[in-house]
């Protein structure tokens, strides 16, 4: 028991990136999205590539660029920062993509419809085709979501404080080597398992209003 | 393209504007009048090689139903979704409600959104907004493109419902609701906007044929209310009994117009003989 209290300290850590991390992907995920869908290849190419490269390098190198690279010799960044920016930023391409996807679900017949009844487009974006994308996006988007919450356990690497951290850092104290990790994993569980359950009842209350 | 506003001329003239919310009566007074509210003139689409529209002229009347048939691929729908620029046609000129838009020229969005108001549009597979209610498909155009308040905007909508008979269904999602009832939905939808012209594409064609029976006694009504209708169908019956013309289409071009009943059972122009016998002879 007496490596619960250690391993715990990490906990307002993990929720802190995994949150934060989410937004700053969220937000910046959106006109990812809408760029790489585009007809203009001024606007899709450049975001395609943006995507991939955010996606295709490790999450722990992006850390150590940021961390090490940006953080040293540019702005400087404390571990906290670094760690939410780089997570944050690969979770932009990531959810761009599920956004994307989301987007092309909806079927070509809700814009036609919007723009007989004269909607403009950013109508036809915030009220029809998004809330319906949104539905469709959310079942990828909150696997991803439970996913970052283990994943984001990389920034220990940079030295944020977070449950993976803080189980290290125990093991090394006490010398204990199995202890402090079985803690860590029956906590991850614990903040997992109310999201994944959350994401699934959101989820079938959305799809009963969109099934036809 | 540009769009121009004619200064009265055409249906310009007379017509009320529509988007104050004229009740149905007065519309059907302007109706009567006959000036012309759509107006294609030299229309010309095509995708690639493949010409869908070879320089289409067509005039459609103030309060005229006309019922436009022929084989698919002939051009129908395209021409229908010319005329309120779902499809932006290579050639000719597009007037509606005295709206005119010159293919070839650049238009702007807001223009093409002040023409498409004045032409209601159903669709083949309705296309009703699923994640809103029923009350909120009919309502939410006219709150965001005619500036009604909510509150106006709903009892329009009760009124157009009632009207399809659907009042009842008000305040449930469309999924709730059978093929039949959606089109209807999605007819008091396009009704809502106070439209000059209802465009209908094929709109009891993804329903079995007694479901689209009820469709069809709605557009009837709607019909005999005075409302300008152009009806792409394949249903000859309707075309002979409530159009004021049936129109043929083949091979991107009109090929034979006239009274319903004349067209329908006696049809001039061989390739319009064939398919009519294909349709009524089954």
């Amino acid at each position: 028991m007496e490596h619960v209290g250690a391993v715990l300290l990490g906990v307002p850590y993990t929720l802190l990136v995994t949150v934060v991390a989410l937004a700053i992907g969220a937000a910046l995920g959106l006109p990812l999205a809408l760029a790489r869908r585009s007809s203009l290849a001024a606007l899709h190419l450049p975001a395609r590539a943006v995507i991939d490269v955010l996606r295709g390098i490790p999450p722990v190198v992006w850390l150590f660029i940021i961390f090490f690279g940006v953080g040293n010799q540019f702005v400087p960044l404390d571990p906290l920062q670094a760690g939410c920016l780089g997570l944050g930023l690969i979770s932009a391409g990531y959810l761009a993509e599920i956004y994307r996807s989301g987007l092309g679900a909806v079927h070509s017949g809700q814009w036609e419809a919007s723009d007989a009844l004269g909607l403009s487009r950013t109508d036809s974006m915030v009220r029809i085709v998004g809330p319906q994308a949104f539905r469709v996006a959310l079942p990828a988007a909150s696997t991803y979501a439970i996913g970052l919450l283990k994943d984001s356990s990389v920034v220990s690497a940079i030295g944020v404080a977070d449950i993976v951290f803080r189980s290290t850092a125990d093991s090394r104290a006490t010398g204990a080597a199995l202890a402090p990790f079985l803690v860590a994993a029956a906590i991850y569980i614990l903040l997992g398992t109310p999201l994944a359950i959350a994401s699934r009842r959101m989820d079938s209350r959305l799809r009963q209003r969109v099934a036809r | 393209m540009e769009i121009v506003r004619e200064p009265q001329t055409q249906a310009g003239d007379g017509a009320v504007d529509l988007r104050t919310g004229a009740q149905p009566a007065d519309r059907l007074e302007v109706s009567r009048k006959g000036a012309p509210v759509v107006r294609l003139e030299g229309l010309s689409k095509r995708y690639g090689d493949n010409v869908v529209l070879d320089g289409v002229d067509l005039e459609v009347s103030a309060g005229e139903v006309v019922a436009m048939v022929g084989p698919s691929g002939a051009g129908k729908s395209t021409l229908l979704r010319c005329i309120n620029l779902l499809e932006v046609p290579d050639a000719g000129t597009v007037t509606v409600a005295g709206q005119c838009v010159d293919a070839g020229k650049e238009v702007s969005a807001k223009d093409a959104m002040r023409l498409r108001r004045t032409a209601g549009m159903v669709f083949q597979s309705f296309n009703l907004f699923p994640h809103l209610t029923v009350l909120r498909n009919v309502s939410l155009a006219q709150e965001r493109v005619l500036g009604r308040s909510r509150a106006e905007a709903d009892a329009r909508s009760m009124e157009l419902l009632e009207r399809v008979h659907l009042a009842g269904k008000a305040d449930t999602y469309p999924s709730r609701s059978s093929g039949g009832q959606q089109q209807r939905i999605a007819i008091a939808r396009a009704l809502a906007m106070d439209p000059q012209v209802m465009l209908f594409d094929e709109p009891t064609s993804a329903l079995d044929p007694e479901v689209g029976l009820e469709v069809l006694a709605v557009m009837r009504e709607l019909a005999e209310s005075g409302m300008t209708m152009i009806v792409v169908t394949h249903e000859i019956p309707f075309a002979r009994d409530v159009s004021d013309r049936v129109v043929v289409m083949a091979d991107g071009g009109i090929i034979e117009e006239g009274d319903p009943h004349q067209v329908i059972n006696h049809p001039q122009h061989e390739r319009s003989q064939r398919f009519l016998r294909a349709v009524t002879e089954r």
